[in-house]
């Protein structure tokens, strides 16, 4: 359970972050090398949007500690289910290239099944191949994209693509 | 009588076999994707972006416009039979279409919200094909001044009237912006925000942040809340046809919800959530049973799913003529258009009118297909409702991630939508609206570009905007828009205090 107190931190932890954003923002912007033959250079529109940050930044911690917060009730989070989902993500980006598409969507497709509750990874698996496989012949044969094939595999088929 | 010949030279496009073969496919899958929980049109645009890659632009708009009138299709059936709604315009549509599946009318209030989404969406398109040349004409009395002006006014309607506080709007609108400044600068070349990253040097994807918003957010958001949640379908029972009272009922609404609906999506106005909810206090004061309206009057269906079609017909206009996107799925339409390397606006007009009016075209085909494909094949989309819900959303995290990834091929923006769904999913919990963001992103540029052309143009004179009248009062509008809730405000706050004293 997440109580009204820890969503009044989040809100409070959302103004400090769109404060943040604006000062890097500004901060990056003075950093890089000016352009003076523009009448009006690439740094300005950062500097007008770095200011709307920080005031948007200011007006929300104003509100988190007037305690103006959105579920004030508080609102039930399951948070092992958002790591599962968010490390799935990266597992497959990390094995995309280099196992290829397919199995690397598979991996993804399991572990975010897990997090909703599933029970039977095998079936999963199954499935996940299934799909994947089908969205990869669709895709690479039926309309010329390039979804990686894998480069452990790549050696092993000799493709020349 | 130019305007019949262009959109018959359009007709003509898209009624070969092989456009028609895409307008099919595009309804087809539009609706497909749009009936799964948890999707809504933008992301349904967005997630079928890599379909049309490999087609030529006019096919593959052909095939958007349907996928995009399918979605708005799929979408009242979510809303109906799950109480889902995917997207702000099907708010209303499910209140008393949830209502009406509870009492076993699912059927019904289905029939009628096709069928208004037929007649609005025929109406509109109508509308849309007159209104369009007008405001490319109009747009060509716009120099950059006017346009800074209207891009202004479009991203203020989209922040102050999306969600329940506007500080929140504006945070996920600067938000977006700053998302915006990523990449080379076009006018210096100078990079910025760009970290020495060579692949953010084009900036970051439209399509991956609302991939990343709507789809991996959406998706972490569900998860979060999955353990605590039950749903409840309700099967379709009973006659499927509408009766003569329903008939009776729903024709009026129907009308009345087209013409509320096609001027707010016309107008830079915010997009569907305002006409959805006037057609519904409309329908409400005008029905002989208003005590029904809450608990499944099938005019709260009828009018307000025709509003919602019609405007989202309407927000056609600004994006092809004026090159202006109001809503989120707009936005993406137009990041596709800049995938082919096109802007829309009025020389889109002169320079590929097959495209435009075979697009416009195909909206008419994609209407009537779409009437066939919902009416008597209802039952079929129905089914699609109940895939369990670990395989839907682990088939949602494969298809967002495959189209972010052939965007480029890059793995870099698979790390962009991971980063960006996080957000998004904070931004879910926070109650932050995420259209802005969207919206912001893909008008920022825009609205920078035209900014740094006035001023070029006047030569540093930053008076411009307010020294040409449509710009200013354009800029009034927007001004009183963020501002006017606020004074209200304050004006009831002091008026509250002065009675708390007399009393």
């Amino acid at each position: 359970m997440t109580t009204g107190r820890s969503l009044k931190l989040g809100e409070a932890g959302l103004g400090a972050a769109v404060l943040a954003l604006g000062g890097f923002i500004a901060f990056q912007t003075a950093q890089a090398p000016g352009a003076a033959n523009a009448v009006v250079g690439p740094a300005l529109f950062p500097y007008l949007i770095s200011a709307g940050l920080m005031a948007v930044g200011l007006a929300l911690l104003r509100e988190a500690l007037a305690g103006k917060i959105a579920h004030g009730g508080g609102i039930e989070l399951d948070g092992g289910a958002v790591a599962l989902v968010s490390g799935g993500l990266i597992a497959q980006l990390l094995l995309l290239e280099w196992l290829g598409f397919v199995p690397a969507s598979t991996v993804l497709f399991m572990i975010g099944a897990r997090a909703f509750g599933s029970r039977r990874p095998l079936v999963d698996a199954v499935l996940g191949l299934a799909l994947t496989g089908l969205a990869f012949t669709l895709f690479n044969y039926g309309l010329d994209l390039n979804l990686p094939l894998g480069s452990v595999f790549d050696s092993l088929a000799g493709a020349p693509d | 009588m130019e305007t019949l010949a262009a959109l018959a030279a359009g007709f003509a496009v898209a009624l070969t076999p092989y456009n028609l073969m895409w307008a099919t496919i595009g309804v087809t899958v539009g609706t497909a994707i749009g009936v799964l929980p948890g999707i809504g049109p933008a992301l349904t645009v967005a997630l079928l972006l890599p379909v049309t890659y490999s087609l030529e632009p006019t096919s593959a708009f052909i095939m958007f416009a349907g996928i995009y009138y399918g979605a708005m299709y799929g979408g009242s059936t979510t809303s109906i039979l799950l109480n889902a709604p995917g997207e702000s315009g099907s708010i209303v549509t499910a209140i008393d279409g949830h209502a009406m599946a509870r009492q076993g009318r699912g059927a019904q209030a289905l029939a009628t919200a096709a069928i208004g989404s037929f007649v609005a969406g025929t109406i509109a398109t109508i509308a849309l094909t007159f209104v369009a040349p007008l405001m490319v004409r109009m747009a060509l009395l716009f120099g950059p001044a006017e346009y800074f002006a209207l891009m202004v006014l479009a991203l203020t309607t989209v922040t102050a009237v999306l969600g329940s506080s506007l500080t929140r709007g504006l945070a996920s609108l600067f938000f977006g912006l700053s998302l915006g400044l990523v990449g080379i600068d076009l006018q210096t070349g100078q990079a910025r925000l760009t970290f020495g990253i060579p692949e953010l040097l084009d900036g970051i994807d439209t399509v991956v942040v609302a991939v990343g918003l709507f789809a991996v957010g959406e998706t972490l958001y569900v998860a979060s809340r999955y353990r605590f949640e039950t749903e409840e379908i309700f099967a379709l029972k009973g006659s499927k046809w509408l009766s003569r009272e329903d008939w009776k009922r729903s024709w009026k609404p129907w009308l009345r919800g087209t013409f509320l609906g096609f001027p707010f999506g016309a107008l830079p106005a915010g997009g569907t959530e305002i006409p959805t909810f006037l057609s519904y206090l409309t329908e409400k004061r005008l029905s002989k049973h208003p005590e029904e309206f809450g608990k499944g009057a099938i005019e709260a269906v009828a009018g307000p799913e025709a509003a919602n079609n019609a405007a989202a017909a309407g927000v056609l206009a600004p994006l092809l003529s004026l090159g202006l996107p109001t809503s989120a799925t707009a936005a993406i339409m137009l990041a596709a258009f800049q995938q082919y390397g096109l802007q829309p606006g009025p020389t889109l007009f002169d320079t590929n009118p097959d495209l435009v009016w075979g697009m416009i075209a195909s909206l008419y085909i994609g209407n009537v297909l779409l009437l066939m494909l919902n009416l008597p094949m209802v039952g079929l989309w129905v089914k699609l409702l109940v895939i369990p819900r670990p395989w839907l959303y682990a088939g949602i995290l494969v298809f967002a991630t495959l189209g972010a990834y052939t965007l480029n091929n890059n793995v870099v923006d698979l790390v962009i939508l991971w980063v960006i769904g996080l957000i998004g999913f904070g931004m879910r919990v926070l109650d932050v609206p995420v259209a802005p963001c969207v919206v912001g992103l893909i008008l920022g540029p825009l609205a920078e570009q035209q900014f740094r052309r006035a001023l070029a143009i006047s030569q540093g004179d930053p008076t411009v905007f307010f020294t040409h009248p449509l710009s200013l009062s354009l800029l009034v509008i927007a001004a009183l828009l963020v501002l006017a809730p606020v004074l209200l405000r304050a004006v009831r706050n002091r008026r509250g205090d002065r009675q708390a004293v007399g009393t």
